[in-house]
This record gives structure tokens, sequence and C-alpha cells, in this order.
């Protein structure tokens, strides 16, 4: 296929047909009908990891790296249950993490997530954090 | 903010004319003397750094007069993700008032603008916006703003929290123009009850109006998640280290929830403004404007596709400092000069004068932004848990005045007593209908009338507020999500109301709606920079009031009909 280009925007209305929930429906199957009869789960109003590539090729396309850079993340992060989502968050912020903590959690996120692009920032973050004093430091090592 | 007892006169006797200044209203508000070692200062400070720029082996190495062995985290982070390392020693080199005469320049192309901002460090940006005048701003502005067509952002909120009032005023709100509706609580707890009511109240006044609601981050999250809620933008960043510490984040968890927001198909937008820094006590001696900016670049290497900023909730810093609504104009202007939406302020209530009130908007009003406020008080700021906004309800026939006078689009328009009452009505049914479907507390009769009729929190019957906490409760515990409300209003008939549900949430599933300044249409066409890129390029061309639109606007409460001059028109 080739790259999406700005004339394929919206999708929701230009390209429709590559469209799928993460558990494999079209986006045109998201019919009242179906909500009617059951058919459909909140898990098939999300959105999936192919269709957050396509977004950032669009970003891409238009110019804008870095908008394309978190929906590469965001693609890799579908795969990851809500409450680890919210966990790994919070262990990014200042002094929750030891250095180790943060490397266990980047490793974590490539091979059990397959999500590289995320343990490459989670790397880094532990970098910046060593330099400016933002990691928590090891158990037993408490003021 | 609250001013101080005013120098009362010793023994000189006053004139006539200073009693009456002294009892306007403008001098019920706070000034203060600049302070530049504290950052108490708008934005021309002897202490911001001087731009500078070094690129070795593809990596920022000098940012702005430090080495990057000497960078806090916000030069780190802005330094690895925010600027375009190929260009940046290229565009830093450009004189700042060729940047500055690009912004104004209608022969110069937008695009052409981003080419060279996307290199800018933050200390040239400062460079360059300082050059510019209030008019110069407005001119940069209106060719800079992501989306072509403007829009604004209404705020719906209740200061007994109560659901009915909410959906009531929030059907009121769509009707009368907000792309975006957003709400928060008094009592946290109420949250589920209260998303729950805004988005089934926007859906009834216009489908495809955007929905949130601001709570702490987990929450807020949760809710969206869950498509209760569309998007989120209370997502706060700081241009100091230390303050950003202080909320408890880093850049690097910000951007993190970037992604988080994205990997669940919600739109997102981060905040910040000037003023939050010397408001939080550590300015670390710069500038207020200089300080936004870094929040800005973090925010573009972050990767989310806007910022809410224009001092918001710290409004009242940059109100009280020599040249600090122009400073608030040009963080505006930065963020759109770097490709981000910008929901430009315009919120906060700063002012007793209604005279400032209305001059503070004209920057952004004027030559529009992707959204005029961020928000505007749909309720009265009585009801306003946002901590009141620089307009209300009470404003809104002023400021459809205000677009007719000078043909400007700023979101809104006059609607029809009988169709306000009607959609109010129905808001209140159809969220009495999903309340009885879900077995949440009831609403009553009683409570639907008066929220067709109300205009305060005032004006409801009392709810039982612990029984709605319960249900509130229930709500989270049962996992009720977006596709149960879509249910809900079908199976009670409100098939309409039921379809534009379901048609936001399967926005979700299209990603649509996650980039640069979307927002959905009333024939639920998203629109955004992608689609409706602003094209300005000189007298004519760009957005123009006209058309449809136009006719909308003209119409007020009461105009005089041309061919019979006893009656009114519309």
């Amino acid at each position: 296929m080739t790259a999406l280009t700005r004339d394929d925007y919206p999708l929701s209305i230009n390209r429709p047909e590559l469209l799928h929930t993460p558990t494999g429906k079209p986006i045109t199957a998201l019919t009242m009908d179906a909500v009617v009869s059951g058919e459909l789960s909140a898990e098939d109003l999300r959105i999936s990891p192919e269709t957050l590539q396509l977004q950032a090729e669009l970003a891409e396309a238009s110019g804008r790296p870095q908008l394309a850079g978190n929906f590469r993340r965001a693609a890799e992060m579908t795969a990851i249950p809500d409450a680890d989502v919210l966990a790994m968050y919070n262990a990014l912020r200042p002094r929750a993490s030891t250095g180790a903590a943060l490397a266990e959690l980047a490793d974590r996120l490539e091979t059990t997530y397959s999500a590289p692009v995320c343990a490459a920032l989670v790397r880094e973050a532990a970098e910046v954090y060593e330099r400016r004093d933002l990691l928590a430091r090891p158990t037993g090592d408490d003021d | 903010m609250t001013s101080t007892a005013p120098r009362q006169s010793t023994g000189h006797q006053q004139s006539l004319r200073t009693e009456i200044l002294e009892a306007r209203s403008v001098n019920l508000d706070g000034f203060v003397e600049e302070w530049p070692e504290k950052g108490l200062v708008a934005m021309e400070s002897a202490f911001d750094p001087a731009p500078s720029v070094r690129v070795e082996d593809g990596r920022i190495v000098e940012l702005d007069g430090k080495l990057r062995d000497d960078f806090d985290f916000m030069d780190t982070f802005i330094a690895n993700h925010a600027i375009d390392v190929t260009s940046a020693e290229e565009s830093n080199a450009l004189p700042s008032a060729q940047v500055a005469r690009m912004l104004i320049d209608p022969s110069v192309s937008r695009d052409e603008v981003l080419a060279v901002t996307r290199g800018l460090t933050p200390a040239k940006v400062l460079d360059v916006v300082k050059l510019m005048n209030v008019v110069e701003i407005m001119q940069g502005m209106q060719k800079m703003r992501a989306r072509r067509t403007p829009a604004n952002q209404g705020h719906s909120t209740s200061a007994r929290d109560n659901p009915i009032q909410v959906a009531a005023d929030a059907a009121e709100g769509a009707l009368r123009g907000f792309a975006e509706l957003e709400t928060t609580l008094g009592v946290l707890r109420y949250a589920p009850l209260v998303a729950i009511a805004l988005q089934v109240g926007a859906q009834v006044g216009r489908g495809g109006v955007l929905t949130q609601c601001a709570l702490e981050e987990a929450t807020e999250l949760e809710l969206g998640m869950r498509g209760i809620t569309a998007y989120a933008e209370t997502i706060s960043i700081y241009g100091t280290e230390s303050v950003f510490i202080d909320g408890d984040d880093t850049p690097w968890s910000k951007a993190f929830l970037a992604g988080a927001y994205a990997s669940r198909g919600i739109k997102m937008r981060f905040t910040s403004g000037t003023g939050s820094e010397v408001q939080m006590g550590n300015a670390e001696g710069k500038s207020m404007l200089y300080l936004e900016i870094r929040c800005i670049l973090m925010a573009k290497g972050a990767g989310v596709q806007g910022l809410q900023n224009g001092s918001i909730s710290c409004i009242g810093v940059p109100g009280a400092v020599p040249g600090g609504l122009r400073a608030v104009a040009a963080e505006n202007l930065v963020a759109s000069m770097v490709d981000l939406e910008c929901a430009s302020g315009n919120d906060q209530s700063f002012s007793h004068s209604a005279m400032r009130r209305t001059a503070r908007a004209m920057p952004q009003l004027l030559p529009g932004t992707d959204f005029v406020c961020s928000g505007y008080s749909s309720v009265p700021n009585a009801d306003n848990m946002f901590a009141g906004s620089n307009f209300d309800t009470e404003d809104f026939d002023d400021w459809n005045t205000i677009q007719r006078d000078f043909q400007v689009d700023g979101g809104l328009r006059h609607v029809r007593e009988d169709e306000i009452l009607q959609a109010r009505e129905k808001a209140a049914r159809a969220l009495q209908a999903v309340f009885a479907h879900l077995d949440l507390p009831p609403i009553t009769d009683d409570e639907v009338v008066a929220a067709t009729y109300a205009n305060s929190s005032n004006d409801y019957p009392f709810r039982d507020v612990l029984s709605d906490l319960k249900g509130a409760q229930s709500v989270m515990e049962r996992g009720i999500t977006g596709l149960e409300l879509v249910k809900a209003l079908e199976s009670s008939g409100f098939h309409d109301v039921a379809e534009n549900l379901l048609t936001v949430l399967r926005q979700r599933v299209s990603g649509d709606l996650l980039q640069t300044s979307a927002i959905l249409t009333a024939d639920f066409v998203p629109l955004s920079a992608i689609n409706d890129p602003n094209d300005y390029a000189g007298p004519g061309t760009g957005y123009r009031l006209e058309g449809e639109r136009w006719e909308q606007l003209k119409k007020l409460r009461h105009v005089t009909s041309s061919t019979n001059p006893e009656t009114e028109v519309g």
C-alpha cells in the first residue's frame, strides 16, 4: 500500500475501508443495530495500533514529525492494559523510581509489549533523571 | 487577584472627579510593579538568556547560552525533541526582525514560516515576538492559527454539581455554538454523573460537540477510556524544572501520558500559561513569556497536538504587570507559530472592569484562534467551578453583538428562546431516561421543568446528594461506558441523541480527532489543520465570515426590520 497523503484525511470519511477495531471488525460494523443487539463491546470502540500508524503517516505527511512520534508510541501502548499504563506513568514521576526500576520498565516495554519507541523514551528519562537527581533512592538507602 | 487597600489621601481634599474614578471597577483590580529578579515581569527582562544554538553530530550541544552538561530537564527535552536539528543553526542565524516580518507578511505562507520556526530556540522565539506590538501579534495569529475555521469552548458546571443543570446548560451551550464543552466538579465523587450529563446534554444541543471533565490525571483518563468523555486538556506543564517537579511530573512523564491518551483514541492538549511559575514561587528569575515559550516547545516536543494557553488560571499575574496582556497574546501566537492547536485562554476571570474584560479578548477574538475561549462560562459565573470565567451567560448578547459589529466569528450565535427551551427540556428528559435506564437516582418531572427555565443552580430542586454519590460510585463499579449511554438513549426513544453519541464514539476508532486542531462539524466531519488548513494570504483570503454563517451572526435578540420599523426580525 502506498503511504497516505493529506487528501486521505479524514480517514473516517475518505478511507473507511482501512479502519478496523482492535477486535477485527470494520468501522462500518459499528452501527446502532449492533449496539442494541449487544454485538458490540467497549473493546470494539477502541482504536487499533494499525489505525494509529495510519494517523502517524498522515501527521508525517502534514509536516508534524513529533505528533507522528506520539502516535507511534500510542500504537505500542494499545497493547498495555489501562491499569499498567497508569502505573507506568506514575513510575515516570519525579523520584518515583530507581534507575534500576526504570531500566526494568524499559525492558518490559520492549519484551512484553514490543514497544521499543516507548522503551527509548523511558531510557532517556532514566538518563536525565540520574543527572538531575530525580531518581528514587534504592530501598534501604533512605535518609 | 484581590487588590490591596488603596492609599488613602491624607488631609488633602479630593476632587469630585477623583472620587468618581476611585469608585470605578477597574480600581478594584490589582496592579504591581515589575520585579524581574523574581520573574514578575511579562516579556522584557535583562535576566532572560540570549539566543544561541550549536549542533554537533546531529545533536544540539548548546542552547541559549548553556552547554549540554548544564541543561536542566526542560532544555534537554526541548533540545532532544522540539527543535529541528537540521535547520536549527540556519533558522537561528536569521535576524529576529526578519522572522517577525515573515510572521505578518501575507506573501509569506504559513508553511514557509513553519519551516523556520521549527528550528528556533526558546530565547530566539522570545527575541522575535518581543519585536511585535499587539496589532502585529494579531496579524501573526490570523495567519498562523492552525485551523482555518475559528471555534470556541464553553464551561458547563454547577455549584451544586447538579447533573440536570449540567445537561441543560450543555445543550444550550452546544446550540449556541461551542465546539467543545468542559466540566469539572465541586465534589469530585460526582464526576461520573456530571460527565454523563455533559455528554448527553451536548449531543442533544448539537451532535458532534466534544466534551471533557477536568479531574486529576488518572480519573480523567479513565472517564475518557470509557467513552464517557471525548477529550482532555487539563494536563499541566510548567516552564521551570523546579515548578514542574512541584507539579509531580517531568516532560517525560507528560509525554508518556500524551501517548496514553492517543492510544485510547482520545483527543488531548496540554495546559500552560504565563505567570504560573512566578505564582508557584519559582520562576528562576526569568520572564513569564520566556518560561511559557519553554512550555510551548516542550508540548511540541512531546508530540501533543495542542495546548491550552493564555495564562489560564494565572491571568491575574500577567494582568497585574505592565504589558502583561500583550505577553498573553504573544504566548497564543507562539503556540500557533509552532503549529500547535491553541485554545487561547479568555477563561478565568481576572478583572472587575467590563471594559478591561472585553479588551482582554480582542487579540484572540479579532484574528480568530482555534478556540477563542478555553472556555467561556456557559453557566452563570456563580456556577462556574473553574473559579469563574472572563465571560459568562450574562455576556452572551454582548458577545453576539460584538461578532456582528466587527464581522468576526467568535464561535457563538444568537439562538431563539423557543429553540433554547426545547433543547434544555429535551436534554433534561434524555438524562432522566438515561438515569432511569441505568438505575441511577431518579430525575423528577419537576426537575425537568426547572431545567427548562432555569438560569442558575439556585433554580433547581435539591438533589439527594448521598444517593447521587452512591449512583456515581456505581457507575464506576459497574464499568458503565459510553456504549451503555447509547443503549439507554436508544431504548428510551432518544434515537437521534443516541446516534449522535455513537458517531462521536465511532470517531475514536478512526483517530481522526487526534490530528491537530480537530473538531467535529454538525455533519460529523472531522475538521482539523489537515483538511481545513489556515490558508490566510492577505486581504480577501483565509477564513472570512460570509454566506450562511454571516447571516446567522447578523441575528440578535432585537433587530429592527428594515421593511417594517414597527417590528423586529429574528
